[in-house]
């Protein structure tokens, strides 16, 4: 049997600021094409993990993969040139442009220039096509936001509370259209509601105070006795 | 994934804009101006048309970028000083010194900004921080100025700066020096519209509106930001070549803070970001300046503070910005119903 290469590997990553360690030698791998939830308390260093993989944030330490490239210290630019693709947590988008000139500002640098118009169909926002960003609902920007990460053509999508807002109709739509990305693009999704996770039925990791202390099937993690004391609780 | 099989958006919002129609129709007036205007209008309306050009310099970096420029006047002073250094003070062959003066006032713009916008912009410096360091580099520009009165003629300045002589034709009389000076315009007018209007431009909005998440997306965004800051002060040094060749001298008045402070006024009256905007904005300013100067001298910086606070007030972005945004509402509900 062949082993299936990891598209993304840490490597010992660790983050400090000053005295404060927000992330501690975590190792991890992420393979092709399936979804990974992160789920922790607040402060546990999960967007302090993502800011890292993409750039945001230099590591204090540690190596992050892709493929087999070494990505750590590499520009944000660079980094999204290579295919990791990130919505952040606060809706990040272009205000004063319309829905598809965010998505085209995207795509461009792809060199697509259908791209655009079709990932504003698969984000069911034709409507809208010609609004002003600024004037989306909240859960409109959300969705806008994984189409400017999706326009990039990403090998990772990294998502940073992609339902932090919504509606509960609005959750259950996102979960779906994440699910059907599944075998296109490989997910990292960082979220607090359980539901959605459940829903996703995705592998999940567990950070707290910077460390990962359990992963897996999201059904074990559940049933795992210190995720429920450091996390989930007990009923 | 669906890749769809609708136009290009990117490309379509370069079809012909609010902007480009006003700018063909003032260009198409300005046309024939000189058919019933004498020739001291004519030099002072050429003069406009060089300010206007150094405004519109102002408005394609400020206007698009959302980064105020300080120091603008540096770039508009070195083309000016570039020029009339070099047709004065080497005995070059009148024959290109003009023109070589026009290349190296150009130049002289560009790697000033090319220097001091690499450690600026890649330093991370933004905001106001950016406007005081722009601030900082007019002040140091205009004391070298008075300073260096061997080479700049200090407080007088240099007087004898020739018109532009291109291939044997010297720019010299009044309607052939105002049609140089509408020509350097619409090429710059135009050019900025379809550069701005296009791709491009649209990029540097979005930079503006948040440029880590434009990082994030692949941009480089200190590169995209530094070359339209060094565009933009080639542009300025452009319109000081061509001012000084048209008025005959050059003055610290035309590096000196006072001179970055009204270039941000009449950008601000046309509505920054709107490109003709900018020239729209230091023709009313100049005309109003001209008007209230004639009754009283002591009147205008007193009338320029009041119109300003007043703009600033009832319209944050300019009038112009704020005609242009009601029409581009108008036009994206049209869109939306056109769907």
């Amino acid at each position: 049997m062949i082993a299936v290469q990891p598209l993304l590997r840490l490597e010992g990553v660790t983050r400090t600021f000053g005295a404060f360690t927000a992330v501690n030698n975590v190792t991890e791998e992420f393979s092709s094409e399936e979804i990974n939830c992160i789920i922790g308390p607040n402060g546990a260093g999960k967007s302090t993990l993502l800011n890292m993989i993409c750039g945001t944030l230099p590591v204090t330490s540690g190596k992050i993969t892709l493929g087999a490239k070494p990505i750590q210290g590499l520009t944000g630019d660079r980094i999204a040139k290579l295919g990791i693709a990130r919505k952040f947590q606060m809706p990040s988008v272009f205000p004063s442009l319309t829905v598809i000139e965010n998505l085209s500002v995207a795509a461009a640098l792809r060199g697509d220039d259908a791209l655009a118009a079709g990932i504003l169909s698969n984000i069911r926002m034709e409507d809208e096509a010609h609004c002003l960003a600024a004037e989306l609902s909240h859960g409109k920007k959300q969705w806008l936001e994984i189409g400017m990460a999706l326009a990039l053509r990403p090998k990772i999508l990294l998502l940073d509370e992609p339902t932090a807002g919504l509606s509960a109709d609005e959750t259950r739509a996102t979960a779906a259209f994440l699910k059907e990305l599944r075998g296109d693009v490989t997910v990292v999704v960082i979220e607090h509601d359980m539901a959605f996770v459940r829903d996703l039925n995705a592998r999940t990791i567990v950070m707290h105070l910077g460390e990962i202390i359990a992963s897996g099937a999201f059904a074990e993690i559940e049933s795992n006795e210190m995720v429920k004391d450091v996390y989930l609780g007990r009923r | 994934m669906n890749s769809g099989t609708k136009k290009d958006h990117l490309h379509s919002s370069r079809r012909l804009q609010v902007p480009t129609l006003i700018a063909v129709m003032l260009v198409l007036v300005l046309c024939v101006v000189p058919i019933w205007t004498d020739g001291y209008t004519l030099n002072n309306y050429r003069d406009i048309l060089l300010l206007g050009l150094f405004a519109l310099s102002l408005d394609i970096f400020w206007g698009r970028t959302g980064i105020l420029s300080f120091g603008h006047a540096t770039f508009f002073g070195l083309g000016a000083y570039g020029m009339a250094i070099t047709t004065i003070k080497f005995g070059l062959d009148p024959a290109w010194a003009s023109l070589a003066g026009l290349a190296v006032g150009v130049l002289l713009a560009a790697v000033v900004a090319l220097f001091v916008g690499y450690f600026i912009l890649y330093g991370g410096v933004r905001g106001a921080y950016f406007t005081i360091v722009t601030l900082a580099l007019t002040m140091i520009a205009s004391h070298i100025a008075i300073g260096w009165s061997s080479m700049t003629g200090g407080d007088s300045g240099l007087i004898g700066v020739p018109p532009l002589s291109v291939l044997g034709y010297t720019f010299y009389d009044p309607v052939s020096s105002f049609y140089l000076a509408l020509g350097a315009l619409t090429l710059c007018l135009f050019g900025s519209l379809w550069v701005m209007h296009g791709r491009f431009g649209l990029v540097l909005k979005a930079i503006q509106d948040d440029e880590t998440k434009a990082r994030t997306l692949g941009y480089k965004t200190q590169w995209l930001l530094l070359k339209t800051f060094v565009v933009s002060a080639a542009m300025a040094g452009l319109a000081g070549a061509l001012y000084a060749t048209g008025t005959g001298f050059v003055a610290p008045d035309m590096i000196a803070l006072l001179l970055s402070t009204e270039v941000i006024i009449w950008v601000a009256v046309g509505g920054s970001g709107s490109l003709v905007g900018a020239v729209i904005g230091t023709a009313i300013v100049w005309q109003l300046q001209v008007k209230i100067s004639s009754i009283s001298f002591a009147a205008w910086p007193i009338a320029i503070g009041v119109f300003f606070i007043l703009l600033v007030l009832v319209f944050p972005k300019g009038p112009g910005a704020f005609l242009m945004q009601k029409l581009s509402k108008l036009r994206r509900s049209g869109n939306g119903a056109a769907q």
